[in-house]
């Protein structure tokens, strides 16, 4: 497979490391009320889509950023590649 | 022997000879012949033995999809099996033999196989070799093993040696016949980068076999311009013996290109390369495969796919008979018997299924529309034929064409579906191509010559348009129309005796008949239950004559049937191309520290630690047992000092304004306040509250900090700190780099290493006790100015420090220390030094950080700081997790002290059945304890805290011994730690 | 009491063989200090760079060379880069850091890396055989500069000629991966 590493250019998932779904970068608020339960699912409540999918991949052998890699389980096709930094700081992550 | 049936040039040169032997027999021929085309040749037509019934056979093809014609290249350790004669590149000297019989080739022992046909059908194994139960094992799988199968290993290791490769293009065309070389003349001419590959070693595909003409040229002559022109391209890469073998996902494409196979000898190169090939734009232009007819004994010797006779005849000069009959569904068939009248070869006869008027037909030919073959006989090799009015024919070769179907495999890597086209009676690509790949040409459907031209010569321009380049207006390259008419015809129903639909795997068109009485209909169900497509040739020739009797008999259509699809590889790919160079020593790299040459010219055994070759123990003279050197280390290093290797724990240098803050999110205790100079044990968990990792950091200045994580862990650790910074805290200015290979670091331990360091470390840094005490590290400078790194850290229990220095100085660091510590006395001391000595001090280490143990299973529940965020202290929380009777690391020692202990033995309570029930953990790590002189054991067992002093058993069954135990503290040495701050 | 004053080696003792048509040696004369940009300090070390080297920051994935000729700038991540040039001796962070201040984080990687240079008309077709990436000169131009793997071996490979590539590994596996380049050069010769 091929990542279009959106600063590298494509590049061959060989070099990649997955690790799975992008919601780990939504880590919950440890002070939460629920913050049990927050954490419970979000640690291993994960959705296993037969379509597209939002992965977190990291170019250990490259630059070693991490990507969120949009892609379709079922055809492998490559829809959307982001630094996942981008990513967590759309969400409002920060320290 | 002759060369009999050599009956012109063709395009071997036959200025030069070729000797070659097959199963001992010294025969000729010449460069350009193939092994086959070389025994044809010879008049040899017998070549081999079936994979089950041990049939006769002969040479059925003239390409890789040869179901038949398998032989043994080479001798000793160069033999080859299975190989196609039908692709082997002739050279001087080869040898050859047939394979898949006992006893010689004509006089096959296990001949006898094909008399026993009724017990050997589709599905025998589930049928006839079923009792008794115990006879499947022992009698009738050697036995079948034995006398089915192919061709046979040397049982030597492999003395050839493969690579791999890595190519790039913009367009990648598969197949050098008319339409490829199209193709790639109009991409290459656009300025795109092409790769042309062809699996033949030489290009032009059907144009050798044929006899066309093209832009008023002959064909061989327009390809061979074709190449030239494409040679002189500098963005064009031509590459024969080139098998283009799968589509992988994102236009990536596997292909085996045979370096060395068609020399002698391999000159020590590489004999094949498998490349990936990354391409942007793919063009399938893999031609077509004939197919044949079932009728009686089709597979007999002689009997030929009518395209293959007409190669041997054109290309090579060779016929494969004297007296040759056709038998065809279509037009094509009928070039054969025209090629082969105009060579002067004789035709018997021309047997055509379809009914009305005949085509012309060659002088003397005798000509039988609306007729089929029944029978063939000859048992070694054709002689005669029947008609299905009776008659007799007299002949040596039958050249059959039952209409071509489209290589399509290609395009169902991806889970593509063939579609059939009634008009052709042929399946050809579906629409769900893999990703950047288009076909023309014969493999879509395109059956005649000019047809596939256009179809190349545009698809080669598209492809570079798509691309961004400009396509050249040069017209494309034109011929005549041959007549292409064809009926699909598939069985002749007349025929009385078994008819083969698949000769590879000897599937009979009543195996097929079989799978359908049985059930077994569904195409996927026919290929498992009669192996139909699924030898070494993936049913080539075959698969959709089986399905299209399956479609006869089930009374529906072919696309009601459907089709099986193809994986890769598209012809078989040796294993040893698919390991490359990953063969011994050279399976994985290896990483050596920078006392590696030190500690060989100790004497020292080593051992693999994840890449790493470390020291295990450096064995002195007269010291035979591994136990005598690993005693002495232990006890000279905690009586005066030892040095030890440590460079390959990780490391990796932190900084940034929000350094300290990072790490107090990383580590589940607290770093945020540890001092400049100072340096903390630091445990590392999983969000999941589970022990990930451990090691010490220490904080070098303000905003920079360097860290060690275990040496298996050094990469996961990384990665994972590298999550935290990019996907959970990117606001914080934090940054890492691993400086593991930047240093090269020694631990310098026992109650002498202050006074053997102070010898080292330049004057003006004192590093006493007072001025240097447990946990402090410093930027300084040893021996005169070279810059070092201290910390006084302890992983053995007594004073000790480690000492880094940059790697270039590493060889000359320990035998500095070594020579500095000759006063003392000083031992250098390998892992398992390390290991006895941490086990007496009670670290814990990899066998204790399992993935499945949490901080307070390791009696370090309390440095989980509850009051910050960190990674894991929230789940580390969980009930299950923090269970009264949980498991705690304590200490174990044998009641009777001179036993020994076992690692992996686990606890039963005293007079308590040795079950699961009665589990209560498990001794993680073990060690004689030279120190107290008799065996210890670190281990995991329920309330362990509370429970010291009990004895309980450390049951073994495995190796069968039960072994009182008593539970002690961890620390078996110094519990107080009072050495490590002396 | 011997003297005990330290001598450096390299990791290939100073490796160099021409194969013909391909040398392969190792750069034993160069330092390797990488340079992390602070979190919203990218100007900062930019100005600082154009200052002291003359050059500007490089994207990742290429290099820019300072106006000495010597010092290149390896961009190698979107906030990390390596400056790379000949130097004697163990101040090599010493010297970027006197040149760019606080601008940036230093960490010196001279020690960590085995520095081979592999020139020829050759190198290319050699490197085919371990190299993953599109070498061609329209897509990996002289200056270009990537991190990826070969023979299972993570590298850092720079073109800084027509025909001319810097590669660098691990330096613990500086003889495995000596092999791994040196079997390429040997197998298409």
């Amino acid at each position: 497979m091929i990542i279009d590493h959106p600063l590298l250019g494509p590049r061959d998932a060989a070099e990649f490391y997955v690790l799975g779904d992008a919601s780990l970068i939504e880590r919950p608020d440890w002070q939460d009320d629920n913050a049990a339960a927050a954490f419970d699912s979000y640690m291993h409540l994960r959705d296993n889509p037969a379509g597209e999918h939002r992965e977190l991949w990291f170019h250990e052998q490259g630059d070693r950023s991490w990507l969120v890699v949009t892609r379709n389980t079922l055809t492998h096709e490559v829809v959307k590649v982001e630094l996942a930094r981008d990513v967590a700081l759309a969400l409002g992550r920060s320290t | 022997m002759a060369q009999i049936n050599r009956i012109g040039e063709g395009l071997v040169d036959t200025s030069r000879t070729l000797s070659f032997t097959f199963n001992g027999d010294t025969l000729a021929g010449h460069p350009g012949d193939t092994l086959a085309s070389a025994l044809l040749a010879n008049g040899i037509r017998f070549v081999g033995r079936s994979f089950k019934y041990h049939r006769p056979r002969g040479i059925f093809t003239a390409g890789s999809e040869e179901p038949n014609a398998l032989v043994q290249l080479r001798t000793g350790a160069h033999q080859e099996p299975n190989t196609r004669a039908t692709v082997a590149e002739l050279f001087d000297g080869l040898t050859a033999t047939s394979q898949n019989h006992r006893g010689s080739l004509k006089f096959d022992l296990l001949a006898m196989n094909d008399l026993l046909t009724p017990f050997l059908g589709a599905g025998f194994y589930y049928k006839t070799f079923m009792w008794p139960k115990s006879f499947w094992e022992k009698v009738y799988e050697p036995l079948i093993r034995n006398s089915a199968g192919l061709g046979r290993l040397s049982g030597e290791a492999d003395p050839d040696s493969y690579d791999k490769g890595f190519l790039h293009c913009d367009v990648l065309v598969i197949g050098a016949g008319p339409a490829g070389l199209a193709a790639a003349l109009t991409a290459g001419r656009a300025g795109a980068r092409v790769i042309l590959a062809d699996e033949d070693f030489r290009f032009g595909g059907r144009l050798l076999a044929e006899t066309h003409e093209i832009d008023g040229a002959d064909g061989v002559d327009w390809a061979e311009q074709a190449v030239a022109e494409l040679a002189a391209m500098d963005n064009v890469r031509l590459m024969s013996r080139t098998c283009v073998h799968g589509a992988f996902d994102h236009g990536i494409y596997g292909a085996l290109e045979r370096k060395t196979d068609h020399l002698p000898k391999s000159g020590g190169k590489p004999r094949q390369v498998l490349w990936r090939i990354y391409s942007r734009r793919a063009l399938l232009c893999a031609g077509a495969t004939e197919r044949s007819i079932c009728f009686g004994n089709n597979d007999r010797p002689g009997v030929m796919l009518a395209g293959a006779v007409r190669t041997y005849v054109n290309r090579f000069g060779v016929t494969p008979g004297q007296r040759v009959a056709i038998f065809t569904n279509n037009d094509d068939g009928w070039r054969t018997a025209h090629d082969l009248a105009e060579k002067g070869v004789e035709i018997a006869a021309v047997i055509d299924s379809r009914d009305g008027t005949p085509p012309a037909a060659p002088h003397g030919a005798m000509v039988a529309m609306g007729s089929a073959v029944t029978n063939a006989a000859g048992r070694h090799g054709l002689r005669s034929l029947t008609l299905t009015n009776g008659q007799t024919i007299q002949a040596d070769c039958l050249a059959v064409s039952g209409g071509w179907n489209p290589n399509v495999h290609l395009t169902c890597h991806q889970r593509g579906r063939p579609v059939w086209r009634q008009d052709i009676a042929a399946f050809v690509p579906g629409g769900d191509l893999p990703v950047g790949m288009s076909v023309a040409g014969a493999a879509k459907g395109d059956m005649t010559l000019s047809a596939a031209l256009k179809a190349g010569h545009g698809a080669g321009n598209a492809a570079a348009k798509d691309l961004g380049f400009t396509a050249s207006r040069k017209a494309a390259p034109k011929s005549d129309d041959e007549a292409a008419d064809v009926t699909a015809f598939w069985q002749v129903r007349e025929s009385k005796t078994r008819a083969w639909v698949d000769q590879q795997n000897d599937v009979t068109v009543k195996d097929v008949k079989l799978a359908h009485q049985d059930g077994f209909r569904a195409v996927e169900h026919l290929k498992r239950y009669t192996t139909l497509g699924m030898a070494t040739d993936q049913g080539k020739t075959a698969n959709v004559l089986g399905l299209a009797i399956m479609a006869e008999l089930t009374g529906r259509t072919i696309p009601e049937t459907g089709t099986t699809v193809f994986r890769p590889p598209y012809s078989p790919v040796p294993i040893g191309a698919f390991a490359g160079r990953s063969r011994g020593k050279d399976f994985r790299p290896y990483r050596l520290t920078t006392s590696h040459g030190w500690a060989e010219e100790q004497g020292a055994v080593f051992v693999e630690t994840g890449m790493w070759l470390r020291a295990q123990w450096f064995p002195q003279p007269g010291e035979t047992h591994w136990r005598q050197s690993v005693d002495r280390e232990v006890t000279r290093t905690r009586g005066s000092v030892g040095v030890c290797d440590v460079t390959t724990l990780g490391k990796i240098d932190i900084q940034g304004r929000d350094a300290a803050e990072f790490l107090n999110k990383v580590y589940a205790n607290g770093f945020a306040k540890l001092p400049v100079g100072k340096t903390r044990y630091g445990l590392m968990l999983r969000e999941d509250g589970i022990a990930m990792d451990d090691g010490t950091t220490a904080r070098l200045a303000e905003n920079h900090f360097v860290m060690t994580t275990t040496t298996a862990n050094a990469v996961s650790v990384f990665r994972h700190m590298e999550f935290c910074r990019q996907c959970l805290w990117p606001g914080l200015d934090v940054h890492l780099i691993s400086a593991t290979e930047q240093w090269a670091q020694f631990a310098v331990a026992g109650p002498n290493s202050r006074k053997l360091l102070q010898k080292l470390v330049d004057a003006e840094h004192d590093i006493s006790n007072e001025a240097f005490p447990f946990m402090a590290c410093a930027e300084l400078t040893v021996c005169g100015g070279t810059p070092a790194r201290l910390f006084r850290i302890s992983f053995s229990g007594e004073l000790a420090y480690e000492i880094a220095v940059p790697a270039r100085y590493g060889d000359a660091m320990v035998r500095a220390l070594m020579a500095a510590g000759e006063a003392f006395d000083v031992v250098a001391y390998g892992t398992e030094a390390l290991g006895v000595m941490r086990i007496e001090k009670g670290h814990a280490a990899g066998n204790e950080l399992t993935g499945q143990t949490t901080a307070r299973d390791l009696g370090l529940g309390r440095m989980v700081s509850k009051k910050k965020d960190c990674i894991g202290n929230t789940l580390s929380e969980r009930e299950g997790l923090n269970r009264e009777d949980g498991l705690t690391l304590v200490g174990f020692r044998p009641v009777d002290r001179a036993t020994e202990l076992k690692a992996g033995a686990h606890f039963v309570v005293k007079g308590k059945p040795v079950t699961t029930e009665n589990d209560q953990g498990w001794m993680t790590s073990v060690a004689w304890s030279p120190t107290l002189g008799h065996s210890i054991g670190l281990g995991f067992i329920q309330r362990g805290h509370d429970r010291m002093g009990e004895t309980v058993i450390a049951a073994d069954p495995l190796r069968g011994n039960d072994i009182e135990v008593e539970i002690v503290s961890p620390h078996f040495v110094d519990p107080e730690g009072e050495r490590l701050r002396a | 009491m011997p003297d005990l004053t330290l001598t450096a080696q390299p990791p290939l003792g100073g490796f160099s063989h021409d194969f013909g048509g391909a040398k392969l040696a190792e750069i034993a004369d160069h330092a390797l200090v990488s340079i992390a940009t602070p979190n919203g300090g990218e100007k900062k070390l930019a100005a600082a760079i154009k200052k002291s080297y003359g050059c500007a920051l490089p994207r990742p994935g290429q290099s820019t060379l300072a106006k000495d000729g010597d010092t290149r700038l390896l961009g190698l991540q979107r906030d990390q880069m390596f400056a790379f040039f000949a130097h004697d001796g163990d101040q090599a962070l010493a010297a970027v850091a006197n040149k760019l201040g606080d601008a940036g984080y230093y960490t010196d990687q001279s020690d960590s890396w085995v520095m081979l240079r592999l020139s020829g008309e050759l190198s290319w077709t050699a490197l085919e055989r371990i190299c993953p990436l599109d070498l061609h000169p329209d897509v990996f131009a002289v200056g270009d500069v990537a991190r990826t793997m070969m023979e299972h071996i993570g590298a850092v490979i720079l073109r800084d000629g027509k025909t001319d590539f810097v590669l660098m590994s691990a330096r613990s596996s500086a003889r495995s991966f000596l092999h791994a380049v040196e079997t390429s050069i040997r197998n298409i010769l």
